[in-house]
């Protein structure tokens, strides 16, 4: 199955899409998708309850979070309670290396995105930070990519052994979908979604559209 | 970490400090001639915003956009040390501006949140510069968006 | 890709592409802006002027390529009343460089006679420069 673990709705402050409106809009194009991961910046949202949407649109509506580091910005799949009370989710300057602390010990995982990008990507600040430990995954396809950041992130994964996943970084319905993850088993879950992913069963799918 | 939330305070206390407070009142004097060039160079090609003889002449809702520019922030808001670049906007129409018209604009600082940067912060200021007409009638709401990305302490 | 207008909000479909629209990102055009709306200096409408300033030749404005989405709207419902219009400035409109503006409707509400649309200023090498939304009243 095929999931964007990459998107914004409106709940993120530069978002513009509800999320409702990516549902209809991934069927009546056909988006190949089964579903998305919503990776609000900053936060993680405990209160929306996408199950009935999900249900209804036959999609897989998972929910993770896009924290901000000294090494740029990073997903963090597998959000729970204890590891959103383990450090500050609002904050613009976490250690990498303590998130992805706290994502092991909490069952989750810290992904590092668009790292090929200017400012907010971590190729940015190897020269600067060094090699941070415990990075195993990082996004090496994302929508929002402009000239060669997707090269860079993927010679960035090549030389460092990460392996790659991709998403849209979608803020607007109709950029859903740009790029995405395939996973050979069923994804229904946020833990299945970290499971797969630390097997490493998964591949990244370049801008389709 | 303790020094990452002491660095936020900062934003917080502008918050508190600026956030709807009115810091600038100015007044427009609308010229249709103006806002119908605008509208040409844009792309429009309807006649209501392109001929002044056309009974139903307006200026395109995105025109009032055109009117922000001066002031940006309070001139008491600290300097941040950063350059402002324009990061969006945005408008909210309510009524029609005609030519002829005097608008009254009174700006407010609607949102400031932060960013990460390259070298440091980038601080989102969000001004609204809201928009009357003679009559008092609110026809509009300006937004503009204005990065800064400050220089790294130390 | 559509190439018709559209009068009323029920001939609006969801998913429906509004009509591609090329705005004219000349020099000539940003010239004009500048002597009779604005922002007329050197990073607008100068490329030598505005690689002075570190860019990479004459940038279009924001309040100009704002103008160019609210233009590709009317453009395609002559009719429609642009009652909400946000856009995000991405990375800049180059000037003497083609860019193609797309619109898609991403939301229909017949209750309120509103439709949203997402809109993407594109450069030659299909990166997005400028992306927006906006909400524009048809009639019903």
């Amino acid at each position: 199955m095929i999931l964007d673990l990459h998107t914004h709705s409106i709940k993120s402050d530069d978002g513009r899409a509800k999320v409702q409106n990516y549902c209809q809009w991934i069927r009546t194009r056909n988006v190949p998708i089964d579903g998305f991961v919503l990776t609000e910046h900053r936060q993680f949202d405990f209160e929306s309850d996408y199950g009935e949407l999900a249900e209804r649109h036959d999609l897989v509506i998972l929910k993770g979070s896009e924290v901000e580091t000294e090494y740029g910005h990073v997903l963090v799949f597998g959000v729970t309670e204890p590891l959103y009370d383990a450090f500050d989710f609002t904050s613009i300057g976490l250690p990498l290396e303590a998130v992805i602390e706290h994502c092991d010990a909490h069952g989750a995982l810290a992904v590092p995105c668009h790292p090929g990008r200017p400012r907010v990507g971590m190729s940015a600040h190897l020269a600067e930070h060094g090699v941070p430990e415990g990075v195993r995954i990082v996004e090496i396809y994302n929508g929002g990519s402009r000239g060669g950041e997707d090269a860079v992130a993927a010679k960035m994964a090549e030389e460092l052994g990460y392996l790659g996943i991709g998403g849209s970084d979608s803020h607007i319905v109709s950029h859903i979908g740009r790029c995405a993850t395939e996973f050979p088993d069923p994804v229904t879950t946020e833990a299945e979604l970290v499971q797969a992913l630390k097997a490493g069963r998964f591949e990244a799918i370049p801008r389709q559209h | 970490m303790a020094e990452q939330e002491a660095v936020d305070e900062d934003i917080k206390d502008l918050r508190e400090r600026f956030l709807n407070r009115e810091f600038d009142e100015v007044t427009f004097e609308i010229d249709g001639s103006r806002f119908a060039e605008y509208a040409k160079v844009c792309g429009e090609t309807a006649p209501k915003f392109t001929d002044p003889s056309h009974p139903d002449f307006q200026a395109p809702p995105t025109f009032v956009s055109t009117l922000v520019g001066g002031r940006n922030t309070p001139p008491d808001f600290p300097n941040l040390g950063g350059m402002g670049m324009d990061a969006g906007k945005g408008v909210e129409w309510k009524a029609p501006v005609r030519d002829g018209a005097t608008l009254t604009g009174r700006s407010h600082l609607h949102d400031i949140y932060t960013k990460t940067g390259r070298s440091g912060r980038m601080v989102f200021l969000v001004t609204r510069m809201e928009l009357f007409d003679q009559e008092g009638t609110h026809i509009a709401n300006a937004d503009t968006r204005t990065v800064i990305r400050e220089r790294p302490r130390g | 890709m559509a190439d018709t207008t559209v009068k009323t909000i029920a001939e609006v479909e969801f998913g429906g592409e509004l009509p591609t629209f090329a705005p004219d990102t000349s020099i000539e055009a940003t010239r004009r802006f500048g002597k009779h709306v604005g922002w007329n200096t050197p990073r607008f409408t100068d490329h030598e002027g505005a690689r002075k300033e570190g860019l990479p030749g004459a940038i279009v404005p924001g309040v100009m390529s704002q103008g160019f989405l609210g233009a590709m709207i009317h453009r395609w419902a002559p009719d429609a009343e642009i009652v909400a219009i946000d856009t995000v400035f991405r990375a800049p409109v180059q000037v003497d460089h083609p860019h193609t503006i797309t619109g898609v409707v991403t939301d229909i509400d017949e209750d309120e006679g509103t439709v949203e649309i997402d809109i993407t200023i594109t450069n030659e090498a299909g990166e997005n420069r400028v992306f927006g939304t906006a909400t524009a009243k048809l009639p019903t």
